[in-house]
């Protein structure tokens, strides 16, 4: 469904390469997590991916559609993004949401538009927000706002950047169960960078691991094994199982 | 929770409502109020062309055409200051962050000292018509600074970057070069250029004529109906660039029109007025502390507030000085910075402006 052919990115003309000819498939109602140091490409990526930039040169194509000839209008109803920072600017829960449909409504939002922001709140139980101003809110709920707001584009495709990034511990279970609801729910494919392994495998049904502007290893959980780490990450891990589990631990102890 | 919402939306709408039946009240009595001792059934009887003739005079051609000007110019000023705030991400951000009063001043200021030795452009005065100096001159050559000025901070960024930081500083940096210009010019000029220019460097209404408010009515029109059809992508844009992009704004070229229009809407008021001070700072705030930051409400109350403060200062700048009017840039920075700053400290911590 998703399939990015050989894409190339800098930021300065004669710079090196964020993007180094990064190719990868995701499959409809997929969740595939990208993985990497910080500076390997993985926001590039996306940005990419969005029409945030635009690339040097490869191919990115959504069922065939080539996401690059598309007018970001277009391509707004087709990928919708929750990026690592996240603002409302003092709008209120239902307005931040309501944003997101601008490219469908233009100047004046509908009847239809507001029906989905409230389908979409009440969903993930967030209706008793709608008049909250969304700035201050807690990390979670910003973060479920931020979701409920990509969702109210009615996208096919989610791109989440760190989502559980400023999170404690019970925050970034539940965004990661909810987004797995809503891709299972919506059959919807989910594109989203994580920093810790356990957590991409509990989540990603495929990794694509980046190192240098490449993605260097592509698969299942199978693809997650001391050396590859060793070579993404730099880090020496220990692979433990528990109950058919795959556990990474890291750290000197383990090594 | 539907019904919560647009019972709230309503209530905004009643809001606006309000402060536009407070520009009207607060127009007419400016209309009536004044330094002459007219009482309020002459002036009303000269509003029709009734009663002496130097009623009639400073109803129709003085008070009239300054009511106006106070009501397109506070609306034209007060709303760029909004989109500035938000097309920069900044709220300290002015109608004049791309350096245009500064260059407006400069423009005005080489009219004045360097070419008629002092004249005023008040459309008003036809002694200076009679000496053959243009009264238009002076606007004219502010205008057109101001607007090189606009091309020259907006032409730089396109061709580097066109992030807010980037649009900010060299806003500053130019507004800087113009106000240095400004200053040796004047170490050069007479005394009467040099107290000229001072003088039209203080904003006053009492220069508006029915053709000047025309064109500010032109130009403040556009840019609010502009403003007012982008008023979701603006709130895009508060979600930040990437978010924006994402739902599919083109931030650059929205950004670029809108501080364009933002800009030019501020040479023209700056031109034929005069510097005036902070009723786009802070108008802005005020309506997004009354209304939120929601821009299609917004952007009309900010508009009318912005009428309404500049109505209400030149009254009082005109009742409070005897015989002749107090800058209007004077008083409006003067009741409106300690507003202001009771706003600011009012604020819920951790609520940026």
């Amino acid at each position: 469904m998703l399939k990015i052919e050989d894409l190339t990115f800098r930021y300065k003309k004669n710079g090196k390469n964020v993007l180094d000819g990064v190719s990868l498939e995701l499959k409809a109602g997929e969740i595939g997590i990208v993985l990497g140091r910080n500076g390997s490409g993985k926001t590039t990526l996306f940005s990419n991916l969005l029409g945030i930039n635009k690339p040097l040169s490869g191919k990115m194509l959504f069922q065939g559609e080539d996401l690059g000839a598309m007018s970001p209008q277009k391509r707004a109803e087709i990928i919708a993004y929750v990026p690592q920072h996240i603002h409302f600017g003092q709008l209120s829960v239902f307005d931040a949401v309501l944003m997101s449909r601008v490219s469908s409504f233009g100047t004046r939002a509908g009847k239809e538009d507001m029906d989905i922001v409230e389908e979409i709140l009440s969903e993930m139980g967030l209706e008793e927000y709608a008049d909250r101003n969304a700035e201050e809110l807690s990390g979670g709920e910003k973060q479920k706002i931020a979701i409920a707001r990509a969702m109210a584009q009615r996208p096919d495709l989610l791109v989440l950047d760190e989502p559980t990034g400023n999170l404690d511990l019970a925050n970034e279970q539940l965004i990661i169960s909810e987004a797995k609801k809503l891709s299972a729910a919506k059959g919807i494919s989910i594109l989203s960078s994580l920093h810790d392994l356990n957590q991409a495998m509990d989540m990603g049904d495929r990794f694509f691991l980046m190192k240098d502007g490449k993605i260097k290893y592509t698969g299942g959980t199978e693809v997650f094994t001391p050396e590859i780490i060793k070579d993404i990450f730099d880090v020496d891990v220990h692979i433990v199982e528990v109950d058919g589990k795959k556990i990474i631990l890291a750290g000197k102890e383990f090594g | 929770m539907n019904s919560k919402i647009q019972k709230k939306n309503s209530r905004k709408k009643w809001i606006i409502a309000g402060i536009a039946v407070a520009v009207v009240v607060m127009a007419i009595v400016c209309i009536f109020i004044g330094s002459s001792n007219m009482t309020l059934a002459e002036g009303f009887q000269a509003l029709f062309g009734k009663g002496t003739d130097a009623a009639v005079r400073i109803i129709q051609n003085i008070r009239i055409p300054r009511v106006l000007a106070a009501i397109i110019a506070g609306a034209g000023l007060s709303s760029s200051g909004l989109i500035m705030q938000t097309n920069l991400n900044n709220s300290m951000a002015s109608p004049s962050t791309l350096g245009v009063s500064n260059a407006a001043v400069f423009g005005a200021n080489l009219s004045i000292i360097v070419f008629s030795g002092g004249f005023l452009s008040t459309g008003n005065n036809p002694q200076n018509m009679a000496a053959g100096a243009n009264p238009f001159a002076t606007s004219l050559m502010a205008f057109i600074f101001s607007v090189a000025s606009i091309l020259l901070i907006l032409g730089l960024c396109k061709v580097r970057t066109f992030s807010p930081g980037v649009v900010v500083l060299a806003g500053i940096a130019i507004g800087a070069i113009w106000t240095a210009a400004t200053t040796i010019l004047q170490f050069y000029a007479t005394d009467v250029g040099l107290s000229a220019a001072v003088i039209w460097n203080f904003g006053d209404l009492g220069r508006a004529t029915y053709k000047t408010d025309l064109i500010m009515l032109v130009v403040v029109v556009i840019g609010i109906v502009y403003f007012q059809l982008m008023a979701w992508k603006y709130n895009a844009i508060l979600a930040g660039d990437a978010a924006a992009k994402s739902v599919g704004v083109n931030v650059e070229r929205l950004r670029f029109i809108s501080l364009l229009l933002a800009s030019i809407i501020t040479a023209v008021c700056v031109s034929f007025l005069g510097v005036i001070g902070f009723v786009g700072i802070i108008c802005p705030h005020i309506a997004k502390r009354i209304l939120g930051a929601q821009h299609s409400y917004s952007l009309p109350a900010t508009a009318l507030l912005g009428s309404l403060l500049l109505l209400a200062a030149d009254t009082l700048s005109r009742s409070i000085g005897s015989g002749s009017a107090l800058p209007v840039g004077a008083i409006t920075s003067l009741i409106g910075a300690p507003f202001f700053v009771a706003i600011i400290f009012s604020k819920k911590e951790g609520s940026a402006c």
